[in-house]
């Protein structure tokens, strides 16, 4: 029979091999919200060749300085979260819980990242609908407030699973489940992030 | 005695009522592509929220037949989501110290059923008198069926999400179902969203008609219906050792 810690540690040396992040759920989650965006960027592309002269006014106009705020605030999200699984990584190795705290912090910070990314693309919806722009202007606006709206739902719970692992992160000890959980949650926010870089191509730049 | 087998613990009785409920959703399925895509114009919609009245009486009119039998396997596709909440909310159950997921489950799923079974009332309606009826009331029960089905995000993807959290918060190995189907439960969850903007489009792709608003609900619905009955299948045998 083995002893607690034993299984403790034979479970953390299974962790630290080589492996895919999170659990198997979480990217069949990624897989699924990736064809349905696909969906999207072939409409947005679609739309792009129908109506060519419409998109690129519509794109003339929009601020390009805020969708490049933005895609800053979440790259450095992604980052301080990347960073902050790998210290929650080493504590679990290591078995006792001595960086967790820097871990917390850097959670906080991605938090705070992603409400100025809240923030900053109401100020961008608030001056186009100041200026009378509305998604029933033009089929263009149509798709850009309806797709970031989508894109902003998943910033909205994609926060929900930034506090929750903030907490996670805070615990005493982490095991290999909270790991887990870390893991996961984690690739939820890249997915994020990932979204929203490609959404910002297709409005902003092309 | 009971149908429990007292010496091997086995509960057959359990085992078969699962079987029902998993292949209910299975039945389900088969119904609705029967009844709402081959025969009753639901699934690709046979009209759009743009047209006029008077195209909604006349399209109506033109396959009443149709849509009436597509009705009768509509209505009896959509009452079986009650077979496929309560195997569901067994499954759950069974891992539960005391019931508190289980009850949320058939609450959604009761309150689910019921909007569905009014989709098939509103489309069985719609054929009853086409002619007799003003055009904009057969407009409306059109109308109201696609609010019904689309409208309705909260029941369904709250629904998906009391699935998900008791999987996600159990201890390894005392899952009522995989843990991946609990991703894709939320999966599903966010998938209903865009249904909300048909209130707000009444043309191209956001409105009732369209793909990111009718497509994208449908089809993560009906793939769900499978994905759980597949559950409560694999659920029940596991009861049965």
């Amino acid at each position: 029979m083995t002893s607690p810690d034993s299984a403790v540690s034979s479970a953390v040396s299974e962790r630290t091999k080589p492996h895919v992040p999170g659990e198997l759920g979480i990217w069949c989650f990624v897989a699924g919200d990736l064809a349905v965006f696909t969906v999207f960027f072939v409409l947005i592309a679609l739309g792009n060749g129908d109506q060519a002269q419409v998109f690129a006014q519509s794109r003339a106009s929009l601020e390009l300085w805020i969708g490049v705020l933005n895609t800053l605030l979440l790259l450095s999200g992604s980052w301080l979260v990347a960073t902050a699984v790998e210290r929650c990584r080493e504590s679990v190795q290591s078995g006792s819980g001595p960086d967790t705290r820097g871990a917390a912090l850097q959670f906080a910070l991605a938090i705070l990242t992603g409400v100025l990314f809240v923030a900053n693309k109401s100020l961008e919806w608030g001056i186009k609908i100041a200026h009378g722009i509305t998604p029933a202007t033009n089929d263009f606006f149509m798709y850009f407030f309806v797709f970031t709206g989508i894109h902003l739902f998943h910033v909205l719970i994609g926060l929900g699973v930034l506090i929750a692992l903030r907490r996670v992160s805070r615990r005493e000890r982490l095991d290999s489940k909270a790991l887990r959980t870390i893991e996961s949650g984690a690739t939820f926010w890249h997915l994020v992030d990932l979204l929203w870089i490609v959404l910002f191509a297709l409005f902003y730049l092309i | 005695m009971n149908g429990i087998d007292t010496h091997s613990g086995k509960d057959h009785l359990f085992y078969r009522s699962m079987r029902f409920c998993g292949w209910s959703g299975v039945v389900a399925v088969t119904f609705f592509i029967i009844g709402g895509m081959i025969l009753g114009g639901m699934l690709p919609p046979m009209l759009s929220p743009d047209e006029p009245a008077a195209e909604f009486a006349r399209r109506v009119s033109d396959h009443v037949v149709a849509i009436r039998i597509g009705s009768v396997f509509l209505i009896f596709s959509f009452a079986l989501f009650g077979a496929l909440a309560a195997g569901i909310a067994a499954q759950t159950r069974r891992f539960e110290k005391a019931p508190a997921f289980s009850y949320l489950q058939l609450m959604f799923g009761a309150s689910g059923t019921v909007v569905a079974v009014l989709v098939a009332f509103s489309w069985a309606l719609m054929s009853f008198r086409p002619d007799e009826y003003d055009p904009a009331v057969v407009q409306m029960l059109i109308d109201f069926a696609y609010f019904l089905a689309l409208f309705s995000v909260p029941v369904f993807s709250g629904w998906c999400l009391v699935i998900a959290l008791p999987i996600l918060f159990a201890n390894e190995g005392e899952e009522p179902f995989p843990r991946w189907i609990a991703f894709f439960n939320l999966w599903a969850a966010v998938l209903y969203a865009p249904g909300l903007m048909i209130l707000f489009f009444k043309s191209g792709i956001f409105s009732w008609s369209g793909i990111v608003a009718l497509w994208i609900p449908f089809t993560a619905f009906f793939l769900w219906i499978l994905v759980m009955s597949w559950g409560i299948l694999k659920g029940a045998g596991s009861a049965r050792g």
